[in-house]
């Protein structure tokens, strides 16, 4: 491949074919550039020896290879699958919004974002699932491991459009009743909905021994407020309206925004959940790998 | 406040452009979708006081900058008198040091009071301003702010008259020529009687009237008959208003002859028996008041015998008059003075001829004489007989020889010369009987022919009345004035400048013989105190400005300061946009650094 997927923008990226193929051509990309698994089980189980590269971890280095052959060789691991990740997506209506033609929108980012993560997942042998949901839950596949899962999880991500209104409340309690087994809940939404309520649920996961990684998603039009000198702005879901002066209002409305961002990563972080505000012009490989970054500094 | 470019003032209507922008962008605002609007409501909820606070600002300071450009460019002048700066002016001040000022009001002259205010006047004056003053005599005289106060300082009030009406046509003709910001300021005590019309197209302003005490004065002495022999009357006329009758005293010759009681408005009549023969000064003097002024009143009595006259061809009337006048002791029988159609040696009184065929020959007989007048050729008509000296008011002439030549006029028929003095001899243009005059038929007819015999045949005599410092001409062969301090050559057709002090002066011959007297003394309107209405001041003094008090009057009496403000104007619309930019940006900015 002469250029990295998992560095691209993602809207370049996105016109390269279907969901199945930019999310294989990311994790793949997002794949080579690692030295290690990215999500590592309870257990490994030893597969074969690969010669040593800079950057590896010494601690896989196999020292009777060294000693018996003189050569520098590394153990190579296959994760034991015992972890079980649900994807949690957010398909509201508020997700299917842009903020500039030459950009995905919301929720079609936290499609291949899903993607891309559920082909991590069960490259590692892990339990994979998807729940989508927007006023209620949309749709459901449980979390499997068998190599089928992949193209159910892919189908049911493309088959996805966003729908009405958010309430992530219910969804997540339904999240909660399909994860009877502890693992990896990821969640993917915009977070435009009661932050104390939606809260409240990530915290029962959390409770349940769970652990959660939340991305948030937004567009760059939502971090800074731009338009005509007058305007009155409607929320797609709601169909409530405000009347404002983008010009003289900015101020203020970055400053909101970046309440609730701090908001959000505050009280994530006061949790034990993980929080990554993820731009939708934001290279998947980066995001990946921040994922997985903050994933390993969690344990 | 005034405005160089008031056309510029539509601009004024720019001033509604911000509003009307504002509230035409709030109309129609595009909806657009926006999944954050929750976090808008938040910030707009912690912002919109702020932003409420700070659009009504921008809008007043956007509304107010398009004002100030606008008026910056109508170029508005307003005035801007600080302390006591003020523009250069030109003020005229017409300072009332006339009879009547002298009045004392609360134990004070008007005058006093007048003159402090032409004091304060001159110390608000700069070395910029042009001051005029203007006093009773009505002379203009310019002064410099230093010189105002000493030249004040010498001021009294002078028996004077001050046409206040005819002060301030002056006050404005010399405004006008001045070319600054002019004022004229009456300082006066606003006689009703002084407040002639004017009509100026300078500000006037002057202090409100004040009411004056009554007053009364002696308005006229008139002496009968002209020559006392032995005696005779002076019958003194009061002026004045509201005062009650006083003594009336008549002094001649210092000594006090004669007392009477008379008020204004009315007269006495003051008898005195005899006096020695030739010239007295006479005073009639009232007892005092608030104005002394005018207390006092100057005549001149002449004692003499009765001239000896007869008549010869002078008509039936005119012996019977004259056997009237010996009757009565007012003359005698003898050749002193000859009435007749033919002039006679001596003092005499030449009528013309019945007969127009003699007429020639009275001429003739004039010319022998060496007297320069003689008869014209007869005319008929109705004339109107008049004379300051004799008393011959209402008598109509019809018939009469116009008096040709050179002589001193003592009365004139429709204006022209009737009776004429020349030398020692009277000549009379008219036979002094039916149908030529009325006269013979009328009671002045006695009188007349008394003072006339009388004036002829004691010689020259006469009285000439004048207000002080009045031009006058004095008639007859008068050579000098005599003042106290001493003679005054007459001009050569006998003009002269009245005294300015009241009083009495003879005037003698060359031969040193006094012929007649010159009495100067106060106009009798002077006496009379009445003040005018604030209304009759400005309707007589071109709309002035009547104020209470000096103070006022001396700020009106310089021109306001006036400035143009439009650098000013300039100044705060620029100070405004860098507010409403500073406003509209860096506040944003500020709040950006902060995020």
């Amino acid at each position: 491949m002469a250029e990295r997927l998992d560095l691209l923008d993602p809207y370049e990226v996105a016109q390269l074919g279907g969901i199945e193929l930019t999310a294989q051509g990311v994790v793949e990309g997002f794949l080579a550039g690692l030295h290690r698994s990215p999500f590592r089980g309870f257990s490994v189980e030893f597969t074969e020896h690969r010669p040593y590269q800079a950057g590896d971890e010494l601690r896989y280095l196999d020292w009777r290879v060294l000693a018996r052959a003189d050569r520098l060789a590394v153990k190579q691991f296959e994760a034991e699958t015992n972890l079980r990740a649900m994807l949690v997506l957010d398909a509201s209506r508020s997700m299917a919004w842009s903020g500039a033609p030459r950009r995905l929108s919301k929720h079609e980012y936290a499609q291949r974002l899903a993607a891309s993560l559920a082909i991590v997942l069960l490259r590692q042998r892990d339990a994979t699932g998807l729940i989508a949901f927007d006023e209620a839950v949309r749709a459901v596949v449980p979390a499997r491991a068998r190599s089928l899962q992949r193209w159910a999880l892919l189908k049911a991500l493309a088959g996805l459009e966003p729908g009405g209104g958010t309430a992530a409340e219910p969804a997540l309690q339904r999240v909660t009743d399909l994860l009877r087994r502890r693992g990896l809940v990821i969640f993917i939404s915009d977070l435009l909905f009661d932050q104390d309520l939606a809260l409240r649920a990530l915290l029962f996961l959390r409770h349940r021994g769970h652990q959660v990684l939340v991305f948030h998603v937004t567009d760059p039009a939502e971090l800074e407020l731009d338009g005509p000198p007058e305007v009155r702005y409607e929320d797609p879901e709601t169909g409530r309206g405000i009347v404002v002066r983008p010009r003289e209002f900015r101020g203020a409305y970055r400053d909101a925004v970046q309440r609730a961002i701090a908001g959000w990563r505050g009280a994530c972080r006061r949790s034990g959940m993980t929080y990554l505000h993820v731009r939708t012009d934001t290279p998947f490989g980066h995001v990946l790998r921040q994922a997985t970054e903050r994933r390993a500094r969690l344990g | 406040m005034e405005f160089l470019q008031p056309l510029a003032l539509f601009g004024l209507a720019g001033a509604a452009v911000p509003a009307l922008l504002h509230l035409f962008q709030r109309r129609q605002p595009p909806t657009l979708p926006f999944p954050a609007v929750r976090y808008l409501m938040d910030a707009e909820r912690r912002d919109s006081r702020r932003l409420r606070l700070r659009n009504l600002l921008l809008l007043v300071l956007r509304t107010v900058l398009i004002a100030a450009l606008a008026l910056a460019a109508s170029r508005p002048v307003v005035p801007a008198s600080f302390g006591a700066v003020h523009a250069p002016s030109a003020v005229a001040v017409v300072l009332d040091n006339s009879v009547s000022s002298g009045v004392m009001v609360d134990g004070r002259a008007r005058f006093e009071a007048l003159r402090e205010v032409a004091r304060a006047i001159g110390r608000r004056a700069t070395p910029s301003d042009r001051l005029w003053r203007i006093l009773a005599d009505g002379i203009p005289e310019r002064l410099t702010s230093a010189e105002w106060e000493p030249a004040l300082d010498a001021l009294a009030p002078v028996p004077a008259r001050l046409d206040v009406g005819l002060a301030v046509r002056t006050a404005g003709a010399l405004l006008r020529a001045e070319g600054l910001p002019a004022a004229v300021v009456v300082l006066s005590d606003l006689q009703e009687s002084a407040l002639t019309p004017a009509s100026v197209d300078v500000p006037v302003v002057t202090l409100a009237p004040v009411r004056l005490p009554p007053n009364r004065g002696v308005a006229a002495a008139q002496v009968t008959p002209e020559t006392w022999s032995p005696g005779g009357t002076i019958v003194v006329e009061v002026g004045g208003r509201d005062a009650p009758p006083a003594e009336v005293d008549l002094a001649v010759g210092g000594v006090t002859l004669a007392r009477g009681l008379a008020g204004p408005g009315g007269s006495v009549v003051l008898g005195v028996d005899r006096i020695a023969p030739g010239w007295h000064a006479a005073t009639v003097a009232l007892a005092p008041d608030e104005l002394r002024a005018d207390d006092g009143f100057h005549a001149a009595v002449r004692g003499g015998v009765p001239a000896a006259a007869s008549a010869v061809g002078a008509g039936e009337f005119v012996d019977a008059a004259l056997a009237t006048l010996v009757a009565a002791g007012r003359l005698r029988a003898g050749r002193g003075v000859v009435l007749g159609d033919r002039p006679d040696r001596g003092a005499t009184i030449v009528l013309p001829p019945a007969d127009p065929a003699l007429v020639p020959a009275a001429n003739q007989a004039l010319a022998a004489r060496g007297i320069r007048v003689r008869f014209g050729l007869p005319r008929s008509g109705e004339w109107a007989a008049a004379s300051d000296l004799l008393p011959i008011e209402a008598v109509t002439v019809w018939r009469r020889h116009p008096l040709e030549g050179e002589g001193v006029t003592l009365a004139t028929a429709g204006g022209e010369p009737w009776l004429v003095l020349a030398g020692d001899a009277v000549i009379v243009g008219s036979r002094l009987e039916d149908p030529w005059t009325d006269l013979p038929l009328r009671p002045a007819f006695i009188p007349f022919l008394d003072a006339l015999v009388n004036r002829v045949g004691a010689g020259e005599s006469w009285q000439v009345r004048a207000a002080p410092g009045e031009a006058v001409r004095l008639p007859g062969s008068g050579a000098r004035l005599l003042l106290p301090g001493g003679a005054v050559p007459l001009g050569a057709d006998g003009r002269i400048e009245a005294p300015r002090e009241p009083g009495t002066y003879f005037v003698a011959s060359p031969a040193g013989d006094t012929v007649g007297a010159l009495l100067v003394n106060v106009d009798p309107r002077e006496s009379d105190l009445a003040v005018a209405s604030r209304a009759l001041v400005r309707d007589r003094l071109s709309g002035a400005t009547v104020v209470e008090d000096a103070a006022a009057l001396v700020r009106a009496a310089f021109a306001v300061r006036r400035a143009e403000i439009t650098t000013a104007l300039l100044s705060l619309a620029l100070i405004l946009a860098v507010v409403e930019l500073i406003l509209a940006t860096v506040g944003g900015l500020s709040r950006r650094r902060e995020a």
